[in-house]
Formats: C-alpha cells, structure tokens, sequence
C-alpha cells in the first residue's frame, strides 16, 4: 500500500499501466535473489555441515546380513546414498562410521538399507576417544588398574574410569615434557656441537666429554620415558566391539568417553562443545584425520598479523605520497592503474614471485651472509612463514593503498586548509589532522586486507606451507622466534585433507570444521571492516563543510 | 614556509627548526617510501621475468682445449666429465689423451693382439666399442671410467678396458665389413655386414644373458639369422638401436629396412624411403631409441620414429621432422646421452639441434676438418677429431635445449605420436622422458575454465546489478551489497573444496535436473513479471516498488524444486544409454552423453566448476556493475522518465547504454578474476591437460598447474622455468584486461561528470 506513493526511494515510479518489458525486471529480480540465495545458501551450508561435525550422533547396533552370514554393527551414520549396481538397480545406501580402525582397517562401512534385519539403539555403548586408531566404538567391560579389575557395573567402575583418565593425562604431558623438550634440547645442543667441530671452533677433546656427558643425559631420560610408558601400561580399559572381539586401551592413549545413546539433549551439547574446544586446541593426530587443528590456527593467525605489520606502514605511505605528495599528473594516473591493475593480478603469480624472489633470491643471500656454517642445508633460502607473510604483504598492498587513499580523499578540503591556514607544517597537517581524521578507512582496508591473507592458499602452497609442521614459528626454544620455520595453514589444511588424505571419507567432518571456522574468521574480519566503515561515512556526513 | 625574509617576521609567526626539518624529513620519507613501494610492484614483472629469459636463449659454444693424440683417429670417445677422450683406430691399442695436462695414456685392448679388426663402431650410450675381425667374429670391447681420489684430495679419472666374448659368425662369407651393437642389459643384438658390394651379406645376432646365482651371467648366442634376402639392394649402412630392440639396414635403392628383435626373434617389419631413391650417407638413433635421424648425401637431415597410426596398429616408422640441410662434406653425428639434443654437420660447419623442437640451438665454423665427433654423458663438451688424431674440446653452455617459442606455442609431433599436437607433460617416469612442454592447453584449460565460469556469473550478476542499481530500495540495498561483497572475499579454498568433495558427487547423477532447472528458473521468472502486470493494479499497489526480489523468491524456489524433481523423468525419456552388448536400455546421462557424443563425463566438471566459481565472480562483477549503473546521473534517469518512458524503457534505453563501458570494464575485471582463481581450479577440474570445449569434463589451468607442480620442480630447471613463463602469461592476461577496464573506468568517470 505504500508504493505508488511520491515518497518512494526508487528514481521513478511504475506508471502501472505499461506493460512493456516488466518481464524482464522480474528477470532481474530473479537475477538478484538467486544471487543472494547463493552466497546464504553457502553460508548455511558451511554452517549446517561445520556443526554437524562436531554434534554426536546415536550410535546404533545393526544386525546386518552381508554375503548370507549375519554380522553385528555398531556405529553412527554419516551418509545416506544412493548406488546403482551393474544391473542398474538402486541401491539405497547408508554410510556407517563404525570406528575400531585396529579391528576393521577401514573405519567406515557402506549398508545397503535393504540388509538391515533389525537396529536398535542400546545405551550402554561408549565412544571411547583414543590417541593411536581413531575412536572405538565398544561396550565396556572392566578397567584394569594395578590394585586389580573392576568389571563393568560392579561399585567403583566409574571412579576408576575417571582416575585412569587423569593418569593418563598426566603422564601424556610429563611425556610431552621429557621427549619434546628435555631430549629436544639434547639433540640441538649435539647439533650444535657437530657444526662448531667441523668448522673446528672447539677442541675435539672438548666436544668428545662434552657428548659424553650428554648422551648420558639422554639415555637417562630415555629411561625415564620408558618408565613412565610402562606405568601407563599397567592400567588399562577393556570393552568389546558389536562383533564380540575385545578392544584393549592403555591408560596413556585413553582420551575420553561419550555415552551417545545414554546423554540427553544437554549432554550432547555439553559433548559438542568440548568437541568444538578441543578441535581448537589441539594438535593433529592420525595423519591430520583426528585432533584438532591448533597449529593450523597458529599459523594463520601469525602469518596474517606479520603481513598486517608490513602492508600497513608500506600501503599508508604509499597512498600518503599518491594523494598529498606526488603531482596529479599522468604519472600518478599511470600509478594507479598499475595499483589498481595490481589487485587484480592472479594470488598465484604472486606466490611465483616470492619463491623466485623472496625464497631463492633475498633467502639465499641470508644465507650465504648470515648461515653459511649451515650450508647447503638452507635456513632462509627455502620456504617458511616469514616470505610467506611478505608475499601475501605484496598481495594485499593494493587493498590498503585504495581504501587509503579513499580514506584520505574523504577528508573535506577545508579541514586541511585551516590547518595549514594555522600554521602547521604539510606533515603536521597529515599527522595531526588528516591521518586520524581517516583512521577508520585505513583500518578497514587494513582488516580487509588481512580478510583476503587469511583465506589466500595458493601462493601458500610456494611460499611456505606444509601439511603438518613439527614445531610451532614461536615457541619457548631460544630464539623464540622462528620467522624461517614451515607453517601450517588453515586454508591449506583444508585442501590437503580434503584432496590429499589417503582417508578422506575420515578427514571430512575436520575438513567442514575447518572451512567452517576459516569462514568465521573471514566473515568476522569483514563485518568488523563493513561496520568501520558505515560509522565512517555516518561521521563524515555530519563533519563535512 | 613562503616567507618573505626580508621582512623580519613576528616572533609568534616563527616556526621552530625542528618542526621545519621534520616536515622535510618526512616529506622525502614518504617520497621514498612511496617511490619504492611502486617500483616494488613493479619488481615483480622483472623477477618473474628474469626467470624466464633463459628459456629463449640458444646454446654457447666456446673452446676449451685442445688434444693432439698423434694417431689416426677413427672412434672418439669420452669420459662423463669431458676431460680424458680416448681413440681408437682398429689397431691393438686405445690411446686416452687428458685434455687438462695432456696426459696420454695408452692401454692395450686385452686379448686382442695378433687379431685383424676390420670393422668397428662406437656406442657412447654403453662407452663399447663393437669390432668385426677379418674371420668373421663379432664381439666389443668396453672403455670404462672411474674416478677416484689420491691421497692429496685430488680426483683423478682411471680409464679401463674389458673385452667382451668373440662369437663366430655361421652365415656368409669374407671379412665383417659393419657392425652395430645393441644392449639392453638382458638381451643384447648385434647387425653385422660381412663381404662387400653386392656380395655382401647382413646378418643379426641375438644374445641372451644366462643369469647365473652369484656373478653377472654368462653371455650367450640365441639365435643367428640372415637377413640379406629380405633387403632388395645391397646394403649400405647398419644400425642397431642402442637398447637393442631393432636393427635399421639402409640399402643403395634408398630403402630403410627395419628389424624388429624382441623376444619372438627377429622380424622384419617395414621398409620405408626417407629420401626416395638417394640412400642415407648416416642413420643415427637419438637419446630413447624410438626416434632415428637420417642424413641423406645430399645433406638433407630428417627425423624418423616410430609411432602407431592406429590404436591397434603397429608401431612403425613414420618422417616427423625435416631439419634444415646440411652442407656439403663428410657428415659427422654424435647424439646427447641425455636429452634429445645432437651434434651434427658437414664438413667445418657444426650445428647443434634438438629434436623436440626441431630447432638449431647453435651453428659454427670449425678450424679443422673433423670426421668423428662425440658428446659427453652431461652434455657439457663435445670433442671433434680430425682424421690426423688432432683433436678439439668444445664447451656446450646450453640449460634448457627443450625450450623455445614453437615447444611452447607450437604443435610438436612428440616421439611416439602419430601427428603434430599441443600437449603439456611435464615429468614423466623414465629417464629417456620426452618433456610436452606446450602452454597451449594449459591456456586453452585456463581460457575454457573461465568461459563456463562467466557463463554462469555473467547473467546473473547483471541481472542482479540492474535491478539493485534501478529498483532496490535504498534499506535493502545496504544490505545487499555488504552481502555481496563477503561473497566476494570467500576463501576459494573452501569453494573448490565444497565443489570437488560436495557438488560434484551431488550434479554428477543429477544432470538432467540441473538441465531442467537452468531452463524453468528464468522462465518462471519471466512467467511471473508476464502475469503480474495483468493483475489489477489495486492488487499490485500493495506492494511496495522493488520488492519483486521477494515475491519472486518462492516462485524461484517452486520451479527450482520442479527442475530438480523432473530431471530423472526426463532422463528416463530423453538420455537412455543402449547398451551394445546386452540390448538393455538404461536412463542414465552419465553413460547417454558419451555414447552419443563420442565424449567424456567426468564427474568433476566444468558443469561444477562454472557453478563454484559463480560464487568468486558473481560479485566481482556485480559490485562493479552496479556501481556504473548507480552513477548514471540522476538527471538522465529522471529526464528520460519524464518524457514518458516507463521504467523499463529507462533501464534499457539510458542506464544500460550510458553505464556500458562500466558494465564492459565489470566483465573484464570478472574475467582476470575468473582466469587466475587458483585453488576452485586445482580442486575442481580434474587437472587433466586436455583440449576440448566439452562440458562435462575438466581442464588443467595455468594457475592450477603452477600451484601443482612448481613446489615439485628443480629450481632453475627447464620446467620450473616454464612454470614461470605460466606464471608471465597468466600475468600479462589478467593485466592487459585490467587495464582495459581501468582505463574504461576512468573514461567513463570522466564523461559522467560532462553530463
């Protein structure tokens, strides 16, 4: 009822009797929500399958019969499908994550719905989370500890379960302890010890007690794992799959239990969450398939931040110089449809540009300068976070340069000209005036540009990521900071668990967790930057005289 | 400051020294810092582009010793490293001549003394020597090297000799007048001519190694067969290919007769004229043995190899490249022991050629007159001897003999193809791989890639710039365009990976839906807008201008959700697959479209990529789009409007025309972005290099095969070179369109403040 009316936003109205081409704006009407509808569709699509793949599932217990023999199941479905067989007959399909990798070899099983004989859903089976397999899938039946067995069931089973848990916690982290860091730092100081004899640094006398005195320490160490393994040994759960084989897990690799079928909606959510938390603080386990993707976050945070540290200071000043220093001339024009033209260049030629650039020339200069005691092994010349950092700093330069430069032009002429009218100096005019005036469109430039490094993957796959990182670019391990290391992506994990996983039917609900998160973090980035900037024009609407 | 100074200035006008000289060192601080971040964009054209000039330089030839062996010099050999050739001349001994120091060593063939060689010939792939004696005996000898270090840390290179069995010939008569050797490692064939003119006879050897439990095996004669009869003329030259698994007999008719030896025995198999009635002058196998350079006395040069002409056929001879001729004198040739390069020439004049390309990598002028030549195992020196024993050493600087203008833009008839193609290959599994090193499919991929992509994007991203710049109301707007532009900045990654791992599984059954959809969602669109405006008007007033987006949506959804539910039935009438060998008639497209097109379905298609990358482009596009359309100015609009145009008749008669050279610059922009994506390409296409504009299979892209294969590649390699002249064209594309756009943008900003 209110159109028609004079007051509407449109530039003209229907005159309502004309007919001629309406069609064709419903054509782009059409045009319009199909593409919205794509990019929320997407959006939701992510989301619904990104939490899904945290969300437990009912575990069911199958009778199936396969090949005339009947077999017991137990496991959640993944999949429904539909296949044809070489008769062309349709075959409806489910797709069952069954777990128990140790038995099995291949965790998930395809049923034809057709040879279900019967399935119900008994409460008392456990996913049972564990560091070596994947999950297992059983039905509990006693812990052993040194002090004896406790069947399932009997008083005290789940006290003990919960102890074992603890223990085995514990003796993961003084594990972590001994071998990653004590015997780490025994190996580099033997490294160290190599190098500084064959440039002859150190008396060979000297550098023989030295190792002797090490590799004592080590074997001691070494020891001290292996008792501390042994004490994991000794305590340890028992359950038995759907098809009666029994299922032994040692205090050390034992994660966490879920009682799928027995939790109730809240259960599950609180399960969800602890699912989602240790997705993000966790390390990869089982060829990237299981755990979480920490170092994936690490890695992408990092890369972005120091690529933010560099197109920042680089893109400011280079728009300072194109809008308030450099003559409006040809030569300006040229530039700027060179800085245009830039934003349009291909990520990947960008990635060739820092290997050849970058890797192979800058890094290896570094090296013959700085780490020539090192080569031929390189330290700088060869891929890691820190070129990578510099070239998505190339990439995103043309995003800050334009939004600076729009920022910098939204500036009214006249809040200049009393500056300068005042008496400040061109600088201080831009310092004081100009600069803060268009903070806000730097910023959004800023974190659109840091938008576009955090999702860029191909010049990654050049410049210095990798599938699976032994260490962390920051770490307690002096120099703390390691610009030169190999770093893991998030982008990146997702294409190389989605495309080079020998189990890809296993990584998927960590691929969709990823991507689900990756676009989280993008999606944030750019709201933040849409948001600064409405508030912007809001701002400048009322300053402007 | 303008400051007068003559007028001393009022303390309170006075600015202080430092502000003055921190104003100026900023002032040439941002200057710099702008100045550099600019030529740092600029040095990316120069550091991708020094890579890749090397690729089209041809070779450097330069002197680099000289030898005097003071012996007739018949067969040249040398070391792997270039630096001790040896000759030999049929007598006793081989004479090895170091070309640093001139050391000269002289070993004696062992067992050979008292023998009358009259025949013999090198092989460098095996360093053998095969010798023919005057009673008819075959066998070889072979010259090996071995570097070893004194005690000063030197390396020094310890040439040996080992003679290999005799075997007696049983057919023909006279002395052996040609041999050739053939080693395969298990098996071994010998060609050998015995008598002269039209007396003599041809002969070839089979040699079987008996595998013993300890120790190399014994050597042993399986078979001897003569071939004379099946020649026709009398022969002239003997080849037997270097991995001993064919003899070529070139007779005086002019025919090239070819034996296959495998281990049925020995076959003829063709006979084949490379230069009519004029009878080769030097047949000579290249580096693989499946290609055989033929050299007629007249100096012309062509290349012969075998390959099938049909699928079923037999491999055979067949010219696939004439090389420029060579000139008069006695025609020398040495082959390369790695790649598909040779050494060849006529007198003083030397070329280096390489097969592949069917290009002269160099050409020159010897000081002497040469009559053996060969090259070392790494292709860094070739050694000319005149018949005198002096000899030359030559440096070969020449890094990428595989590259040049027509093995990247040019059809190339690869060994083994049955005709020239464009085809890109860039590692293979054997040594002897010969490198496909064409961009021409990669191009074609990246180009075919991007056109199903605007296919898709192009039509919806207009229709959707035109009804948001013309009817969207302001509110939803601001929406929409936030919408659109995190659309935009969507990791590619995630959209290849939904492609590749979830649409693809999904289209791939479902094609005759997704036939169904693309025909009903605009018709039904087109549909509603035909029956809305015959509705009452009173009806129509109640909705407010510009919300047709929303009343079109349920619609979309309704005729999208019929296309998805009608695509099987229409399988089931239209694409039923016969199959040939039962008569059963199955509905299924996947099997219907490659039997009644003769093409391929791949489940990841350009189908699904054109779709996935509507999501990278849609918005490009748009964003563009609508930003030319919305700054048509006012004035236009409302003028044309008021002379009675209805709101359609303004869309298409003044905003459309006005904005176009913006929408055309938003298509060019779409296209740079769609012809770079990398990640949606590597996921979603099946990376194979293939040349057909079929919709339903994939492409390898420029962009997806450096993304691929470059972390593979040997720095400073051929192929990694290539992958960076990729890169240069990828880049020189996306920027020539870039700039198009911008300029037309600028154009357009310019006319729209005229008006």
């Amino acid at each position: 009822m209110q159109s028609g009316s004079p007051k509407t936003k449109t530039p003209f109205a229907t005159t309502g009797r004309s007919r001629k081409g309406e069609p064709w704006i419903w054509l782009t009407a059409a045009g319009l929500a199909l593409g919205v509808a794509m990019a929320l569709g997407l959006f939701l699509l992510i989301l619904f399958k990104g939490a899904a793949s945290f969300w437990p599932g009912r575990i069911d217990l199958m009778e199936v019969s396969i090949d005339g023999k009947t077999e017991l199941i137990a496991g959640y479905v993944t999949q429904e499908t539909e296949r044809r067989d070489g008769a062309r007959k349709v075959h409806e399909e489910i797709q069952v994550f069954r777990g128990n990798k140790d038995l099995n070899g291949e965790a998930f099983k395809y049923i034809d719905r057709a040879n279900i004989l019967k399935s119900t859903r008994p409460e008392s089976i456990l996913l049972v989370e564990r560091l070596e397999f994947g999950p297992a899938i059983v039905n509990g039946v006693a812990v052993e500890t040194p002090q004896g067995r406790i069947e399932v069931g009997k008083h005290g089973f789940s006290d003990a379960l919960k102890t074992m848990l603890q223990q085995g916690a514990d003796s993961r982290v003084r594990l972590l302890k001994i071998e990653r860091k004590k015997i780490g730092a025994i190996s580099r100081e033997l490294e160290a010890l190599g190098r500084a004899k064959r440039s002859q640094s150190v008396a060979s006398n000297i550098a023989a007690d030295r190792r002797k005195v090490l590799q004592r320490d080590f074997d001691r160490l070494q020891a001290e794992a292996a008792e501390i393994r042994a004490e994991t040994a000794k305590s340890k759960f028992v359950g038995v799959a759907a098809d009666g084989r029994e299922i032994v897990v040692q205090s050390g690799s034992l994660l966490g239990f879920f009682e799928s079928n027995r939790a109730g909606f809240f259960g599950r959510v609180g399960e969800m969450r602890h699912r989602i938390w240790k997705f993000l603080k966790d390390d990869p386990r089982e060829a990237n398939t299981e755990g979480g993707v920490f170092p994936a976050i690490f890695g992408t945070v990092i890369m972005t931040l120091v690529m933010s540290l560099f197109v920042t200071p680089f893109g400011v000043i280079a728009a300072i110089y194109l809008r308030e220093y450099a003559s409006q001339g040809l030569f300006v024009r040229i530039v700027r449809i060179c800085v245009n033209n830039l934003a349009g260049v291909p990520s990947i030629v960008f990635g060739v540009f820092g290997l050849a650039f970058f890797v192979y020339f800058v890094g290896g200069y570094v090296d013959q300068t700085l780490f020539s005691d090192k080569l031929p092994t390189p330290t700088y010349g060869t891929p890691g976070i820190f070129w990578a950092s510099l070239t998505l700093a190339l990439l995103t330069l043309p995003v800050v340069i334009v939004a600076t430069e729009e920022a910098l032009s939204a500036v009214p002429r006249g809040v200049r000209e009393a500056a300068l009218a005042c008496g400040a100096s061109k600088w201080q005019a831009i310092q004081r005036i100009v600069l803060p005036a268009s903070l806000p469109g730097i910023l959004t430039g800023v974190i659109l540009a840091m938008a576009r490094g955090a999702g860029e993957v191909a010049p990654l796959m050049l410049v210095g990521v990798v599938k699976l990182a032994p260490s962390l670019p920051i770490d307690d391990i002096a120099p703390y900071i390691h610009p030169e290391r190999k770093f893991m992506h998030l982008g990146f994990h997702i294409y190389d668990l989605g495309f080079q996983s020998p189990d890809a039917e296993a990584a998927k609900p960590i691929v969709y967790a990823t991507a689900l998160l990756l676009i989280v973090v993008v999606v944030t980035l750019n709201l933040t930057a849409i948001l600064i900037r409405n508030r912007l024009k809001k701002r400048f609407a009322v300053s402007s005289f | 400051m303008p400051q007068d100074h003559h007028i001393p200035d009022p303390k309170r006008f006075n600015v202080s020294r430092a502000t003055l000289w921190f104003d100026r060192f900023m002032g040439w601080l941002i200057r710099c810092g702008g100045v550099a971040v600019i030529l740092a964009v600029f040095g990316i054209f120069y550091f991708v582009g020094k890579e890749v000039v090397p690729l089209f330089r041809t070779a450097e030839v330069g002197p680099a010793g000289e030898i005097g062996a003071e012996t007739a010099s018949a067969v040249l050999g040398v070391d792997e490293w270039g630096g001790l050739p040896f000759i030999y001349d049929g007598g006793e001994r081989v004479v090895f001549v170091g070309v640093e120091g001139g050391t000269r060593r002289v070993i004696e063939v062992p067992g050979l003394a008292g023998l009358k060689v009259t025949a013999y010939a090198f092989d460098a792939v095996h360093s053998r020597v095969s010798l023919g004696l005057e009673d008819g005996r075959v066998g070889s000898f072979l010259v090996g090297y071995e570097r070893k270090y004194g005690s000063d840390g030197k390396s020094m290179v310890e040439p040996s000799v080992t003679l290999e069995p005799w075997f007696t010939l049983e057919n023909g008569s006279g002395p052996v007048t040609a041999v050739s050797y053939g080693d395969s490692g298990a098996g071994r064939v010998i060609a050998v001519r015995r008598g002269e003119g039209a007396a003599a006879s041809v002969s070839v050897l089979r040699l079987g190694m008996k595998r013993g439990l300890v120790g190399k095996g014994k050597l042993s004669l399986l078979e001897e067969l003569d071939v004379t009869s099946e020649l026709g003329a009398v022969p002239l030259l003997l080849r037997a290919s270097q991995n001993g698994e064919m003899v070529l007999v070139a007779c005086a008719d002019g025919g090239v007769v070819y034996f296959l030896a495998d281990s049925d025995g020995v076959s003829k198999r063709q006979t084949f004229r490379p230069f009519d009635s004029v009878p080769p002058q030097q047949m000579n196998f290249l580096f693989g043995g499946v290609s055989v350079i033929l050299t007629a006395e007249d100096g012309r040069q062509e290349q012969w190899s075998l390959f099938r002409t049909d699928q079923a056929g037999e491999r055979l001879f067949g010219a696939t490249k004439a090389f420029p001729n060579l000139g008069e004198g006695k025609v020398i040739f040495a082959a390369s022991q790695r790649n598909r390069t040779f050494l060849t020439g006529a007198g003083r004049e030397l070329s280096i050629r390489h097969s592949t390309s069917g290009e002269v990598r160099w050409q020159g002028t010897l000081d002497l007159d040469p009559v053996t030549a060969v090259l070392d195992a790494k292709g860094e020196h070739f050694i000319v001897a005149a018949a005198d024993g002096e000899a030359r050493r030559y440096s070969i600087h020449d890094p990428h003999p595989e590259a040049g203008w027509r093995a990247f833009f040019g059809k190339v008839w690869y060994e083994g193809g049955s005709g020239p193609v464009y085809q890109w290959q860039s590692t293979g599994g054997s040594d002897d791989f010969e490198q496909k090193l064409s961009l021409i499919p990669l191009i074609f991929g990246s180009l075919k890639g991007t056109a199903y992509a605007l296919l898709f994007s192009i039509p919806i991203a207009l229709l959707a710039a035109v009804f948001s710049a013309a009817f969207l109301p302001l509110k939803i707007k601001r929406v929409v365009k936030p919408v659109m532009e995190i659309m935009s900045s969507l990791p590619s990654v995630v959209l290849g990976f939904l492609a590749g791992l979830w649409l693809a599984p999904v289209l791939e059954t479902r094609v005759p839906s997704v036939m169904m959809m693309t025909l009903l969602v605009p018709l039904a669109a087109l549909g509603i807008g035909y029956v809305w405006c015959r509705l009452p008007i009173g009806f129509r007033n109640r909705f407010a201008i510009g919300s047709e987006w929303m009343i079109v949506v349920p619609i979309l959804v309704l005729a999208g959700w019929i296309g998805w539910s009608l695509g099987p039935v229409i399988e089931s009438f239209l694409f039923v697959y016969k199959d040939l060998a039962t008569g059963k008639e199955i509905a299924d497209f996947r099997l219907w479209w490659p039997q009644t097109f003769g093409i391929s379905f791949e489940q990841r298609n350009s189908l699904v990529l054109g779709f996935m990358m509507g999501f990278a482009v849609i918005p490009v596009i748009f964003t563009i789009a609508e930003d030319a359309l919305s700054n048509v100015p006012k004035s236009l609009t409302a003028a044309s409007a008021a002379l009675g145009a209805n709101r359609w008749q303004v869309v298409w008669t003044v905003m459309l025309p006005v904005a176009a050279s913006g929408i055309f610059s938003a298509l060019m922009i779409g296209f740079g972005r769609a012809v770079g994506e990398t990640m949606i390409m590597v996921m979603a296409t099946g990376n194979t290099p293939i040349t057909e504009w079929n919709i339903f299979n994939g492409m390898r892209t420029l962009s997806a095969n450096i993304a691929v294969e470059l972390p593979e590649a040997p720095v400073g390699s051929t192929h990694y070179r290539t992958l960076f002249l990729g890169a240069v064209v990828l880049f020189a594309m996306t920027f020539v369109m870039n700039t198009i756009a911008e300029v037309l943008r600028q154009h357009l900003r310019d006319r729209n403040k005229i008006v």
